[in-house]
């Protein structure tokens, strides 16, 4: 379980394939952590490369921080990682809200980031009214989620993981700064922020998932872009590994 | 470890097993728990996947000089993965070392 000191906060870090010359990075989204690509996604890309996996601030294992959950903060914390390991360059894989910290990272740091994989990443604002969305994001939110994670995945959580869920998502909700973050970001995902992203970029998407279209205006803005559909909702990591492992292998030559 | 017997060595990893999930749950949570071989992590022991993480790393750890562990898990499917026992890490465990 390393736990390392990065920009000032402790981190839990994984690696996989220490030994190979070029490094992966995968970003997991929100709410969730390193486990997301642990088991099954990071083994397969660890057949060629370095494979880092670490748990956003708040999330997993990693220290409880109260803000800078904007994209700028989690973006730089990634490039803190980056230098901590002494890595020059490397790919990203983000799933969902750690799609966004890849794109950003990829705009900002480009000379830090070869390739880019974004699985089910929402557009920032898609409805323009980014307030209202948070407003909704209280405990029914939560048991909306828990139930439609449950079904789609049929992973159906117990007590305890319950409570550490509710209590993960209270703190980030209403005792840290992560809503206005959020806000603070809604004009992320732009047409002209999208077009300036120059790496060779690979976006999966699941064929039944409420992200769906937001795939497909991100397949339209991002130049350099492959699109592809699978079986699946919000939670194909989840429900269909053996796509995404596919898809990720084919794009990174594993 | 190879001069002991099959049973004896399963017993060596079941209790290195317990100890690294009472630390990785922590003791008050642990000592509330029966943990048996027949323990499954995700139901009997209601761990999480961030909390199977922190195990496996443990194991590897230990045990990781003689079998790839990752790949290992990387074969299961989600159900395989969701109804894991202590037992399958013990007799993974004592097969790689005999």
């Amino acid at each position: 379980m390393p736990i390392v000191e990065i920009n000032n906060k402790k981190v839990h870090i994984l690696e996989l394939n220490k030994e190979a010359s070029e490094t992966i990075v995968m970003i997991h989204g929100m709410f969730t952590n390193s486990s997301l690509f642990y088991f099954n996604i990071a083994p397969e890309l660890a057949k060629k490369y370095h494979v880092l996996l670490y748990d956003l601030r708040s999330h997993g294992l990693s220290e409880k921080i109260d803000q800078g959950f904007d994209l700028k903060s989690l973006s730089s914390d990634l490039i803190h990682l980056l230098n901590f390991y002494n890595l020059s360059q490397v790919d990203l894989v983000g799933y969902s809200f750690g799609g966004l910290i890849t794109l950003y990272s990829a705009i900002h740091y480009p000379e830090r980031i070869k390739k880019i994989a974004i699985i089910e990443s929402p557009i920032t604002d898609k409805d323009g009214d980014t307030e209202k969305v948070i407003e909704k994001y209280g405990n029914e939110f939560l048991e909306h989620y828990m139930q439609n994670y449950s079904v789609s995945t049929k992973i159906v959580p117990n007590k305890r993981q319950l409570e550490k869920n509710k209590k993960l998502f209270d703190y980030l909700m209403h005792e840290s700064s992560m809503p206005d973050d959020l806000i603070k970001d809604r004009y992320f995902s732009s047409k002209e922020n999208m077009n300036s992203v120059n790496q060779e970029s690979l976006l999966l998407y699941g064929m039944q998932s409420d992200c769906l279209p937001d795939g497909k205006i991100l397949k339209n803005y991002i130049p350099n872009v492959t699109f592809f559909e699978g079986e699946g909702d919000h939670n194909i990591p989840i429900q269909n590994p053996e796509w995404i492992k596919k898809k990720l292998a084919d794009f990174f030559n594993v | 470890m190879d001069s002991l017997n099959i049973q004896q060595q399963e017993e060596q990893v079941f209790e290195k097993l317990k100890q690294f999930i009472t630390e990785v749950l922590g003791e008050d949570i642990a000592d509330e728990l029966d943990i048996t071989p027949e323990s499954i992590f995700t139901k009997d022991l209601e761990m999480d996947s961030i909390e199977i993480v922190a195990l496996a790393e443990k194991v590897k750890q230990e045990y990781g000089d003689r079998m790839d562990f990752n790949e290992w898990l990387s074969g299961m499917d989600m159900e395989q993965l969701i109804n894991l026992s202590i037992g399958d890490i013990v007799n993974l465990i004592v097969n790689a070392h005999s």
